[in-house]
């Protein structure tokens, strides 16, 4: 699915600078990856049969240590960029069409993250129900939200996805 | 009368009175945060004609289910009441353990076969957030009788009420009132719940609970964003000589790691009508009721005990409640 995918935006030109990780020929890069999230959005993003290559504690002007994660021959749906959102906020997502960027983005941030992660609170009814959890951000820097059921507030590090 | 603290029935300052119009019919009603100012102050002024006028708008041929997924004797009795004074007609059931619930029925379809047949759910639920799930499922409006430790509206509604009442100041803002919360803040949803409906109204606010039992940083902050001026305070004593209200919470025992603690700890949030001796005379104490120790017994003989009054204006604020949602005011 790429339906973030704007096909009118004109291609930016492959970074220049020098590639710590192997390049893809199709696919997505995710770069800026908070050190200690790299593994976890590894994880996250690969299916069975998919290639990816990690690239942790990277030197990065922005964030001083950062990790990547390639994944060739697939696009991240809406689902996978919300999960990606709550547990990586700050990371960028470039797609790769034949080795070039067609588009680069940071993570859109939903109002609303739905069916993503567990309430962290035990006695919540969505742990107890069958019915999706739904938290609303209250706070993007440290991102924080908000379930809409038990009206508790986390922080998106306190949670675990579903 | 501005001065407050006789118990007569409606008091409210014609000011308080002019607002604008507010949709009700239909509204669930889950959560205190989910009501603004006028909306607040509609049902206080309602509730005030409720308990005024001999024969309050009626909800004959309607049907009140009662879902009691825990028992609270309390609160159904105070719903089945209203309903009943209304004229009304009362279904349910008060404790899980006889419904299908017990069968692993889900709270959804549970809701959705009640629907069917009632025109209000009023609902109490051990999860937090099990009144908004109803909500979103039911086409009949959800009253919210208390879901898990989160919220309990028709408290905060009644408590509310129960300070206009004697405060008219409350509404007219003619005066700042002090009110007090004491004793386990950090636990305690009705004063979470009351404190958010207190950030609507020019209130100054006293605090008083023991470490690590005090008012979580989200309340303080809202309070602090609504201009309200809040302070921390030692001790009850110092509180008595300051409030127009003290409103009076448990202290429970599971609370304190160390029985020790709990045993200091206890008196020194309890009330006594010696305490009382250097209180204004219109200082009033709230409680959301049952009490344990934190009141004495001997307080109850005092012009400042109010709590029984307060659990009696239940019926008017809840008889509100039920109109405005059925939609027949
Ligand atoms: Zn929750």
């Amino acid at each position: 699915m790429v339906d973030r995918l704007r096909p009118s935006d004109p291609p930016t030109s492959s970074n220049p600078r020098v590639r710590q990780v192997e390049a893809i020929l199709h696919g997505t890069v995710i770069d800026h990856i908070p050190g200690h999230m790299t593994l976890k959005v590894a994880n996250l993003l690969a299916r069975e049969n998919d290639q990816v290559s990690i690239g942790m504690n990277l030197r990065s002007a922005r964030m001083g240590r950062k990790g990547v994660v390639k994944i060739s021959g697939r696009e991240l749906d809406a689902r996978t960029l919300s999960r990606l959102a709550l547990i990586a906020p700050s990371a960028s997502v470039s797609i790769i069409r034949d080795t070039q960027v067609v588009q680069k983005f940071t993570v859109p941030m939903p109002k609303l993250f739905e069916d993503i992660a567990r309430c962290a609170n035990p006695n919540c009814v969505t742990n107890h129900e069958r019915w999706a959890s739904r938290m609303e951000v209250v706070n993007t820097d440290p991102l924080t939200v908000c379930c809409i059921y038990c009206e508790r507030t986390f922080l998106a590090t306190e949670l675990a996805l579903l | 009368m501005s001065a407050g603290a006789g118990e007569h029935p409606v008091a409210f300052p014609p000011a308080a009175l002019p607002f604008a119009p507010v949709q009700f019919t239909g509204r669930h009603v889950v959560s205190i945060s989910d009501f603004s100012r006028n909306d607040l102050i509609h049902v206080l002024e309602l509730a005030a004609r409720m308990e005024s006028s001999k024969s309050p708008a009626r909800l004959d041929g309607k049907l009140m289910a009662t879902l009691f997924f825990e028992p609270s004797t309390r609160t159904r009795l105070s719903f089945e009441a209203a309903m009943h004074k209304l004229g009304g007609k009362v279904i349910g059931f008060s404790d899980a353990g006889s419904t299908s619930t017990k069968k692993g029925e889900s709270l959804a379809d549970t809701i959705r076969m009640v629907e069917r047949y009632a025109d209000v759910i009023v609902m109490r639920h051990p999860r937090d957030g099990a009144a908004r799930l109803a909500s979103e499922i039911s086409t009949v409006p959800v009253i919210n009788g208390g879901d898990g430790g989160n919220q309990h509206p028709s408290q905060t509604f009644l408590d509310l009420y129960t300070i206009a009442k004697l405060f008219p100041a409350l509404l007219s803002g003619e005066r700042e009132l002090t009110i007090a919360f004491a004793g386990d803040l950090r636990y305690g949803r009705t004063v979470h719940s009351l404190l958010t409906a207190l950030c609507h109204f020019k209130v100054r606010m006293l605090l008083v609970a023991p470490r690590g039992l005090e008012m979580p940083e989200q309340y303080l902050n809202a309070a602090a964003k609504a201009g309200l001026v809040v302070q921390e305070v030692p001790t009850l004593q110092e509180v008595v000589a300051q409030a127009d209200v003290l409103y009076m919470t448990r202290l429970q025992e599971e609370r304190f790691p160390d029985p020790l603690e709990f045993d200091h700890i206890k008196h020194s949030y309890r009330i006594t009508a010696a305490m009382l001796a250097s209180a204004p005379a219109h200082l009033r104490i709230l409680h959301p009721l049952p009490r344990v120790n934190e009141i004495a017994i001997d307080v109850d003989a005092t012009p400042h005990a109010h709590y029984f009054a307060q659990a009696g204006n239940g019926i008017p604020v809840r008889q509100a409640l039920l109109s405005l949602v059925i939609g027949t005011v």
